[in-house]
This record gives structure tokens, C-alpha cells and sequence, in this order.
């Protein structure tokens, strides 16, 4: 009984206690959503615009004889690595090559991955079991094995990460978006649509994808901080971003070769990684729980 | 004859073999071991011809691999020839599919020990750390899922909830990193690499593997305290069953462990399954970052020595135990659920 009774309180606590003033109400009732979106928008902002405002050293070609500084230094706020290279500026340069990636992998993933998987769960039959085959054997897949052994077949670059890392990405995709189809199926309106001899690409687009986009999307956006963690796991391996360029994973993996003497430089790139999933999770669970409660 | 396991699966291969054996034995837990043992024989072709094609589109050979950037095209081509490897891709892959039926995996290109006696010292270091980290994980979950689902929105409950938010944003590698740095550099308890075999001490073992278990149970405990904290609360607030036993009398947490958490066990079940695949490739890079000599380090090695032989048979190994995961998540629904025992549902 009590059980229920303090759930019941909980309830109460969080939905009446703000409607005293409705305004405040509102605004904390969007909290849960603004606050990760605020720190994805700054993130965003500092890797992508900040080095354009600010004088921030290149992240690479830095001085063997300013290497190794300590953090304040002068011109180098987060001090320098082995290299000399200005830690701040690989942080935010880093920062913009794992955005880009995962980016480029959860669109590709929601557009072939959700297109597949919408197109699997609709027409079913012998499509929908050829799919459904293939994605089994990718799924059997220990991801991480594919995406070392993809990425090791494509060699190490920008654009052959993004590769690997869909193959990870699409087949995770089309089995959201199958399962959302086929549970829109069973709804009357589908029934309708198609006895009004609607045309099947318009039934996709018209029909389907509005339905199962925001499922999708904010399963994009937990994609997000999934693919910035395993872009990080390749680079860290030396199979992603290829060094001097810089990336989180290849950072903390620069810096883990240093770690009894400067530990702190492992902390960097680690709390920016950190940070940034966590704010991309946040955003996606609650987006989730908000259009999931309508 | 779908029965309710199949449906679980969402889809039935292998069914008119199934229809056909049906009629060979009434009981739903062999059927299942036979159906999906069938079902896994596909996959596991799928698997291995995908790790063929892969490993045969890597630029080079284990032949180019092994003998450097000096060597000529002739030595290349010569040893190439030696080790079979000019044969097409397709004769190759149907060779060694041949050799597998007769259970002989080959043998390693590049250290030329047989891929049996490879898989027999890693495999033991690999099963060490993937089972302890599912044991620390799960049996963590359990009691602060339960206390956290006691009293919702409860301290214990806040501080699981922030716990497991942050957890699950933290990469592996990243704690195993802030481990080393801890326990290793700053506090100098544990060791930051090395393994010590079982047999030559247990707890030097255990004290080089704590630090690699914890990294990778970490996430997961997070992940699951989470799922079955949230599920453990929507039974005791929407379910009949939940009203009838506290109509009984019975006290609070009895109806939450033996009544809620019965039913919740279900979807931790399926999650846990549906992980191993993740714990799998977490072995890779924690092997790696720690030195611990188990299949995933092995793996990382082959892959870029272009090792396909040994490759292969990591591969497989790694998704034979992930479709067997499954196998056994659906033979604990049947342990679980009586409905699906009987086949009444």
C-alpha cells in the first residue's frame, strides 16, 4: 500500500506543486528538454563556431619546444600535448570530427536504415523475410567486431568511419522502423488508406513516415551519443580518425600513452565525450517520454 | 502451431522443419532447442561468409601483411601461392567450410599455431571477463532496482536515477582510463595491466581483472537498474495482480519481489540476451587497454595482421555465443512463464 501511496505522492509533487504560477509551470515543465538541448547547442556552438571568433591555435603542426605545458599556460588554457599542440583547440576540432560523424552515420542510418525497415514492416512477405534474414546475421554481429573489421578493410580516414559506422547504424534503424510499421499496420486508418487505393510510395511517405518519424528521430538522437562512443572506440584503436588529426577517441588515446605523468590530459577529451552523450541521451529520452505521453 | 515463443521472436524460420518434428515430441522446451538450433545454422553461414567477403575486400593479404613494405611481388605472389591464398575467394571460402565440417579450423598465418590451441588459452580469459562482468552487473542491478522501485521518487530512487543517467553516458574505455588513473597511478592498489592466470593464483587474478570487469559492468549495471527500476513501478501501479495480492494482505515488499519482480525478470531477461553482443565487443578494447591475452585482443591482432583464418573463427565464436544468448533468454521464459510452458497461451 505505502508504495503506491508515496508513487501517488510523487505524482502529485511534480504535477501540482508548479501550477501555482503557470507561467513558472511552463517552463519547468520544458526543462527536462531545454536544458540537454541547451547544452547540445552549446557544444555544438563552441566546436563549430568558436574557433572562428576566438584566436584559438591550430589543433595540429604545433612546436616540439612549447610542448607539454602545463594547463593555464599562457595562450594555452588547457596547456599542450607531446606534441605542442594546443589542447583547447584539439578539443573543439576534435569535437566538430566526432559531430560530423555521427551526423553523417544516424542520417544515413534513419534514411537507408528507417526506408528499409518502413518498406520490410509494410509489404512484408518475401521482402520482409530477406530483410528480416540479413538483418539477423548483422545483428549476430558483435557491432564493435564489424565496425574494427570494416573500417580496417576501408583503411583509416574521415569518410571510411562514417562508412563503417553504418553498418552498425542501418541495421538498428530498419528494425525501429520495422516494428513501427508493422504496429501501425493493425490501425484502421492504414486499412483505409490503402482501400482508397492509395499508391505504396505515397503510403511510405505520406502515411508511414510522418507516423514513425518521431519514434526515429529521437532514437537518432540516443543514436547520437551510441555513435560519438563507438567513433571514439575506432579512433582510440587507430582505425578512425587517423592521427595528427584530432579526435576525442584518438586524444584520450594520445593521452592514455602519458597517463603516470599527466593524467589530467586523459580527463579532457573524457569529460567532453562524457558531456556530450550525455546530453544527446538526455534529449532523446525525454523527447521520447514527451511525444510517447500524447 | 505458432507457438507463444515464436511470436516473442517475431519470426519463424525453420518452421515446416519444426511442424514436421512436432508431430516427434509434444514438449515445447525441446521443440524450441531444436527450432532455433536450426534457425542458428543460417546465421551463422550468414555470419561467416559476411566475415569471408570482408576480410577478402581488406587491400593486401596475410601474405603482404606478413612480409612487410620491402617485399617484391614475386615473394608476395610466391607465398601467396604457398598459403593457398591465390585461389579465388569462392573456392577459398568453400574450402574452408569443408575443414569446418570436419572440425579443423587451420591454422594462423602469422604465428602458425592451429586456431583450435589459439581459441583454447584466450577463450578462458574472455569467458572470465565477459561472466563476471554479466554476474556484477545483474546481481548489482537487482537489490537497487528493487530498494529504488520501493519508494518512487525516494533518495534511493534520485540517486540510482543520476547514478545510471550519467553511467550510461560514459563510454568503457573512458572509465576503464579513469580507473587506471585512480587505482592504478594515483592510489596504487591494483595493477594497470597484465594478467595472471587462474591457475597460478586466484586472487592475483581477481586483482587483474577487477578493473577491466568493473569497466565493463559499469555501463551495463547502469542499463539495467534503469529498465528494471522503471518496469518494477509501472507493475506495482498498474497491474491487477499487484491489487490482489495487497488485498491479501501481504506486505509491500513481499508483493514487490516475489509478485512484481517475477514479471519484471521477463524484460531484464530479454535485455540481458540482447547485450551479450554489446559485452562482446566491449572485450575488444578493455582487452586491449589492460593487456589482458583473451579472444577480443586477439581479434584487434588479426584483423590488422589480416589473419582472416583466425579472424574467422573469433567471429564466429562471437556470434555463436550471441544467438545461444538467445536461445537461452526464450528456455528461461518457459522456466518463467507457465502459460508458455503449457502452450495455453
Amino acid at each position: 500500500m505505502a508504495a503506491v501511496d508515496s508513487a501517488a505522492e510523487f505524482e502529485v509533487l511534480t504535477t501540482e506543486a508548479p501550477a501555482k504560477s503557470s507561467r513558472w509551470a511552463k517552463w519547468r515543465r520544458r526543462l527536462p528538454i531545454l536544458l540537454p538541448a541547451g547544452a547540445v547547442a552549446i557544444v555544438v556552438l563552441a566546436c563549430f563556431v568558436a574557433p572562428l571568433v576566438f584566436p584559438i591555435p591550430t589543433p595540429t603542426g604545433g612546436d616540439v619546444l612549447t610542448s607539454r605545458l602545463p594547463v593555464g599556460s599562457p595562450d594555452h588554457p588547457l596547456g599542450t600535448d607531446l606534441n605542442g599542440n594546443d589542447i583547447l583547440s584539439r578539443l573543439l576540432y576534435g569535437g566538430r570530427a566526432s559531430l560530423i560523424v555521427a551526423v553523417a552515420v544516424n542520417l544515413l542510418g534513419l534514411f537507408l536504415g528507417g526506408t528499409l525497415g518502413a518498406l520490410s514492416g509494410y509489404l512484408s512477405g518475401k521482402f520482409d523475410t530477406v530483410i528480416m534474414r540479413l538483418l539477423d546475421v548483422l545483428i549476430a554481429f558483435p557491432a564493435l567486431v564489424l565496425t574494427l573489421a570494416v573500417a580496417q578493410a576501408l583503411g583509416p580516414s574521415q569518410r571510411n568511419t562514417i562508412l563503417a559506422l553504418s553498418f552498425f547504424a542501418i541495421p538498428a534503424f530498419a528494425r525501429i522502423a520495422r516494428a513501427a510499421t508493422l504496429r501501425l499496420n493493425e490501425l484502421p486508418f492504414m486499412a483505409a488508406a490503402q482501400l482508397s487505393g492509395t499508391s505504396g510510395w505515397r503510403m511510405l511517405f505520406r502515411h508511414i513516415a510522418p507516423n514513425i518519424g518521431p519514434q526515429l528521430l529521437s532514437f537518432m538522437l540516443l543514436g547520437m551519443g551510441i555513435i560519438i562512443v563507438t567513433e571514439g572506440a575506432l579512433s582510440f584503436l587507430g582505425l578512425g580518425i587517423p592521427r595528427p588529426a584530432p579526435s576525442w577517441g584518438n586524444m584520450i588515446f594520445e593521452a592514455s600513452q602519458t597517463m603516470s605523468a599527466t593524467p589530467i590530459q586523459v580527463v579532457w577529451p573524457s569529460m567532453a565525450l562524457l558531456v556530450t552523450v550525455l546530453a544527446f541521451n538526455l534529449l532523446g529520452e525525454n523527447l521520447r517520454s514527451r511525444w510517447s505521453s500524447r | 502451431m505458432a507457438t507463444a515463443t515464436s511470436s516473442l521472436n517475431g519470426h519463424n524460420a525453420g518452421q515446416a522443419a519444426t511442424s514436421r518434428l512436432a508431430g516427434v515430441t509434444r514438449s515445447p522446451m525441446v521443440r524450441l532447442i531444436v527450432k532455433r538450433l536450426l534457425m542458428a545454422i543460417p546465421i551463422m553461414l550468414g555470419v561467416s561468409l559476411l566475415t569471408f567477403i570482408v576480410m577478402t575486400i581488406i587491400p593486401g593479404s596475410g601474405a603482404t601483411a606478413l612480409l612487410g613494405a620491402d617485399a617484391t611481388p614475386e615473394q608476395i605472389a610466391a607465398l601467396e601461392a604457398e598459403m593457398g591464398l591465390d585461389q579465388p575467394a569462392h573456392v577459398r571460402y568453400l574450402a574452408w567450410l569443408q575443414d569446418l565440417a570436419t572440425g579443423d579450423l587451420g591454422s594462423s598465418v602469422v604465428s602458425g599455431q592451429t586456431v583450435t590451441s589459439i581459441l583454447a588459452s584466450r577463450l578462458p580469459v574472455t569467458f572470465e571477463l565477459v561472466g563476471l562482468a554479466f554476474l556484477l552487473s545483474v546481481l548489482a542491478a537487482i537489490p537497487v532496482a528493487v530498494l529504488a522501485a520501493r519508494w518512487p521518487g525516494g533518495f534511493m530512487d534520485r540517486l540510482s536515477m543520476v547514478v545510471s543517467v550519467t553511467g550510461l553516458a560514459v563510454a568503457n574505455y573512458v572509465l576503464a582510463l579513469l580507473l587506471v588513473v585512480v587505482f592504478a597511478v594515483v592510489l596504487g592498489v591494483l595493477p594497470a595491466i597484465g594478467y595472471i592466470p587462474l591457475s597460478e593464483s586466484i586472487t592475483g587474478n581477481l586483482r587483474t581483472m577487477i578493473l577491466p570487469v568493473i569497466s565493463i559492468a559499469f555501463p551495463l549495471f547502469c542499463f539495467y537498474t534503469r529498465f528494471l527500476r522503471s518496469d518494477l513501478v509501472e507493475q506495482m501501479q498498474s497491474q491487477d495482480y499487484v491489487d490482489t495480492a495487497r488485498a491479501k494482505g501481504i506486505g509491500p515488499w513481499q508483493v514487490l519481489i516475489k509478485h512484481a519482480f517475477r514479471n519484471s525478470s521477463f524484460g531484464l531477461i530479454t535485455l540481458v540476451g540482447l547485450n551479450l553482443g554489446t559485452l562482446i565487443g566491449a572485450t575488444v578494447i578493455i582487452e586491449q587497454i589492460f593487456g589482458l591475452p583473451g579472444l577480443g585482443q586477439q581479434l584487434l591482432q588479426s584483423i590488422s595482421a589480416q589473419d582472416a583464418v583466425v579472424v574467422q573463427a573469433a567471429v564466429l565464436i562471437f556470434a555463436f555465443v550471441a544467438v545461444m544468448a538467445n536461445l537461452i533468454v526464450d528456455l528461461l521464459y518457459l522456466i518463467l512463464d507457465p502459460r508458455i510452458r503449457y502452450g495455453s497461451r
